[in-house]
């Protein structure tokens, strides 16, 4: 580990046993010009371990070395030095390709394609039989609700849609390994939940998925464990649900109590030497406000949705 | 046709070829390793370097050797779909559109319109594709890696040897589909454009001589047809019925008389010997120089061309061909000579007549030569000549040896004793009993008038054995241009790799134009070129000084002749590398009516495929050894 590197918290037990899917040791990449002068170090001896089954989020501003840590990971750039091993084998050896899924930052297709196409294309680099490589695509383009714009070039595709063919390219394989550049980008609310529903689910299915975002909300709701990255250096490491404790508040969360309820509450906790910070209504996430309209809306058409939190009592 | 080189012999050209090849691709490989080490050196020191040169070539071997045809397919049939949306159907509309304003302006009357049209739509055809697959060829890869495409690709189990192949081979294959549509459009255009037909009446046919030709009250009747594209056919009908149409333009006509209403009716068919595809036999040239003895050459009259050799008028000076495989199966009726002799005047004489020469036919073996013909020669005119089977008529009869002086002494075939003067003494000769021996024949060319020369090289003639499929012969035409297409493919994808769109595309042009000059090159890297190689010659430019005179002796003389050698081994690496494009293209074989022979179209093809293989090696080497990502 990185001398800068803090490690808060290992992983689990659980975990541990399991087969390290992600490895790297050392890992520098430093940009250079055309004369071999150094322009960037955009990532400094990176040492980082994921294992079968987890979600691991890199965080950090941009230009942090995220990117260039997931092209080291898939043999898109070579690094300085230092080793990337991906299923133990060298990241830039190809057969390893065969259980990996990329979503790349954008959508990068061939505008010229169309979503059938494009899932056929893809799924031909792949060693599988034609009938599952026909039947995985249906199946995909369903999923991510392109059925009826399927026979349609992706350059007449909205930024939203390009996305979700994007990510059934990703996934033509059954990837063991899905590695996620910036996943929830250019999708709308509905799209990003959706786009965190499915990595919990693909998670659940046993695969390893890495993604980075710096949509720090993205990270928290879905990973179990993160990397913070800045300036290239590696600043933090570990559970998500044990970097974000706060050990020095206790929170409770009851049901709606009267002011007599409250003002005997505070009383206990003055007598035990606490400090009552906050007591009254929580206010929910414009995200989930949002998604209530949206479920509510599609629930009950033509009738006005009232203000979310207030009216289920949250 | 004036060709100007040798026409290769596959089953000789081939080992010889397969040999240099070897060699060349030897030391490529051996260059391009120790120029990667280098590098890796500069960059992780010698230790590593020697590790990722070693790790570079296993992985080589693995990317060549697991190439999935699958992926291959996949990659190629996407380079279609790309060329296709991009709208390339657009390059064939302008070529109908071309076609299309061609047909006002292409005159079907001039001398020889089948040369004119074939040319025409070869070459409008070859710079279409051409210039098409170059663009697409270069410009592909780089836009996927700009536009980061490539990322999505290379993230796959794709290896970079598939994605350099299946560029190649997608390409490939449009320009194929491109080509056949061109060519067959092209096809019907020339024939479209060629067919005509004229007409003849009564009233163009005049008696020739009425007491002299009248047999049983018919004549002979002579006239000139319509006139269509600007030319007349003369007309000759005997009493008998034996009727010809005399060539006009290139071609002749069929002529049916009906005379089954009374008066007859004239009918002329289509347009014949037009279109032409003549198998030409070539034979083995050897010289016979002033004192009859053999050489190897003849006289350099001090032209710039060195491949022809001359012979001297009046002299026993002879060109002389050596057939073989002539037998009574293949020439039942006697030997057709094609030829087309240089000419080279010592003084003017009378400019508008020819040069005489005459050719014999001499028997290898007993040494019988018989003059049959007595021509008169113009510079590079294709002359044709019949040398009958029974000779009848002929202007000499003798039994010359032949005279081979060596270093070790003078020989003679047949030796003196077994020469035979009464073998001259016949009235009549049988071809092939009399001048054949085991299917072997000799035919002399000499030049008649002193002070006068001949100059000949080994395809100048030829026996016109039969006429192959005009059809096929277009068809192998468009396999040339197929060839260079493929060749600029490759080429254009390989430069893809390393460099950015449009300096891959200037590449590859400059590959195709040094290609071209690739003769050029070769010679100006071994100092055949007046004027001394670039240095010395941008000085001479520069201070404007004539080729021929001495350059000022100076330390700036020796240091731009230094430099020159130098640059003469670059010259020379280079004009070896680079394929000749040039030679890739039959037009002219097609455009003037000789068949392209299967020996020239293997020995192209084996080239082009040699070029290849180095080509894709390197794409794939630069692609591999690239970050996709940068």
């Amino acid at each position: 580990m990185h001398s800068s590197t803090t490690q808060t918290d290992s992983p689990p037990a659980s975990t541990t046993q399991t087969e390290v899917v992600i490895e790297t040791r050392n890992l520098t990449k430093v940009y250079r010009d055309f004369w071999g002068r150094q322009k960037v170090r955009a990532l400094k001896a990176l040492d980082l371990e994921i294992r079968r089954g987890e979600i691991f989020g890199l965080l950090g501003p941009n230009g942090s070395g995220k990117t260039t840590t997931i092209k080291l990971l898939l043999g898109l750039l070579f690094p300085t030095s230092g080793q990337a091993l991906v299923f133990g084998r060298e990241a830039t050896d190809v057969t390893k390709n065969e259980r990996i899924g990329y979503l790349p930052e954008e959508s990068y297709l061939y505008r010229f394609l169309n979503a059938e196409e494009t899932l056929d294309f893809y799924g031909r680099l792949f060693n599988m039989p034609s009938a599952i490589r026909r039947q995985r695509a249906a199946d995909l383009i369903e999923m991510v609700g392109l059925t009826k714009t399927k026979r349609r070039q992706l350059k007449e595709y909205s930024k939203g849609m390009t996305r979700r063919i994007a990510l059934a390219q990703a996934l033509i394989n059954d990837p063991e390994l899905v590695v996620l550049d910036e996943p929830t980008t250019g999708l709308d609310p509905i799209g990003t939940r959706e786009m965190k529903d499915l990595i919990l689910r693909l998670r659940d299915e046993g695969k390893t998925i890495l993604m980075c975002s710096h949509l720090l909300a993205d990270v928290q709701d879905v990973c179990d464990r993160i990397g913070i990255l800045y300036q290239g250096e590696l600043k933090e490491l570990g559970r998500v649900d044990s970097l974000l404790k706060v050990r020095d508040v206790t929170e409770i969360r009851t049901t709606t109590l009267s002011e007599a309820a409250k003002e005997e509450i505070q009383q206990v906790v003055r007598r035990h030497g606490g400090e009552v910070q906050f007591m009254g209504n929580p206010t929910t996430t414009l995200e989930e406000l949002f998604l209530h309209i949206i479920r509510e809306s599609e629930a009950h058409p033509g009738r006005r949705v009232r203000g979310g939190a207030d009216s289920n009592g949250h | 046709m004036v060709i100007e080189s040798d026409i290769p012999q596959f089953a000789e050209w081939v080992g010889l070829a397969a040999r240099n090849w070897l060699i060349a691709l030897g030391c490529l490989a051996a260059i391009g390793v120790l120029f990667g080490f280098l590098v890796a050196t500069l960059r992780h020191g010698p230790g590593s370097a020697l590790r990722i040169t070693v790790g570079v070539l296993r992985n080589a071997l693995a990317d060549i050797g697991g190439i999935s045809p699958r992926r291959v397919l996949a990659l190629a049939r996407l380079a279609v779909k790309e060329a296709i949306r991009r709208r390339v159907v657009v390059a064939f509309a302008v070529f109908i559109l071309v076609l299309l304003f061609a047909g006002w302006f292409l005159d079907p009357g001039s001398s020889d319109p089948a040369r004119l049209y074939l040319g025409f739509v070869l070459t409008t055809t070859s710079y279409l594709v051409l210039l098409l697959v170059l663009f697409l060829s270069a410009l592909s890869l780089p836009a996927d890696i700009t536009s980061r495409t490539l990322h999505t690709v290379v993230t796959k189990p794709v290896r970079s040897s598939e994605i350099v192949l299946g560029r190649m081979l997608g390409f490939t294959a449009m320009g194929t589909g491109l080509l056949v549509v061109m060519g067959l459009t092209s096809y019907v255009f020339v024939v479209r454009g060629l067919s005509h037909t004229h007409t003849l009446g009564d009233d163009d046919l005049a008696a020739v001589s009425q007491t002299a030709a009248e047999v049983g009250g018919k004549v002979t009747q002579t006239g000139q047809t319509s006139r269509v594209h600007s030319h007349r056919h003369k007309v000759t009908i005997e009493p008998s019925g034996y009727h010809e149409v005399d060539s006009a333009n290139g071609h002749s006509h069929e002529l049916q008389i009906d005379t089954s209403r009374g008066a007859p009716v004239y009918h002329l068919g289509p347009p014949q010997g037009a279109l032409l595809a003549r198998v030409p036999v070539y034979g083995k040239l050897r010289f016979r120089d002033r004192e009859g003895a053999d050489t190897e050459k003849g006289i350099n009259v001090g032209d710039e061309w060195f491949y022809r050799s001359y012979i001297q008028g009046g002299s026993p000076a002879s060109a002389i061909w050596t057939f073989t495989g002539i037998t009574p199966e293949r020439f039942p009726d006697g030997l057709p000579v094609e030829m087309s002799i240089g000419v080279f005047r010592t003084f003017k004489g009378n400019i508008e007549k020819g040069v005489f020469g005459s050719l014999s036919l001499r028997n290898p073996k007993t040494g019988l030569t018989v003059e049959t013909e007595v021509f008169e020669s113009r510079e590079f005119e294709t002359k044709e000549v019949y040398l009958p089977r029974q000779i009848k008529s002929f202007s000499s009869a003798q039994v010359i040896p032949r005279r081979l002086v060596t270093p070790s002494g003078e020989q003679t075939i047949p030796s003196p004793d077994q020469i035979n003067p009464a073998l001259a003494e016949k009235k009549q000769f049988d071809l092939y009993e009399d001048l054949v021996a085991e299917g072997e024949v000799e035919v002399w060319l000499r030049c008649l008038e002193p002070a006068q020369y001949f100059g000949a090289g080994q395809p100048d003639l030829y026996l016109r054995a039969r006429d192959a499929s005009f059809a096929l012969n277009f068809a192998k035409g468009y396999l040339g241009i197929w060839l260079q297409m493929v060749l600029i493919v490759g080429f254009g994808v390989m430069f893809s790799t390393f460099l950015s769109g449009p300096v891959a595309m200037v590449a590859t042009l400059g590959a195709l134009v040094g290609g071209m000059f690739s003769g050029f090159l070769t010679d100006l890297a071994w100092g055949k070129v007046l004027g001394g190689g670039p240095i010395e010659a941008l000085i001479r430019l520069v201070t404007q000084q004539n080729q021929i005179t001495e350059m000022d002796p100076g330390l700036r003389t020796e240091a731009a002749q230094m430099l020159d050698r130098v640059l003469q081994y670059f010259l020379w690496a280079i004009s070896a590398i680079l394929p000749p494009f040039g030679e890739f293209n039959y037009a002219d074989y097609v455009a003037y009516g000789f068949d392209i022979s299967g020996d020239l179209m293997l020995v192209r093809l084996f080239s082009a495929a040699a070029y290849l293989l180095p080509v894709f090696l390197a794409g794939y080497f630069f692609l591999k050894t690239r970050e996709v990502a940068r």
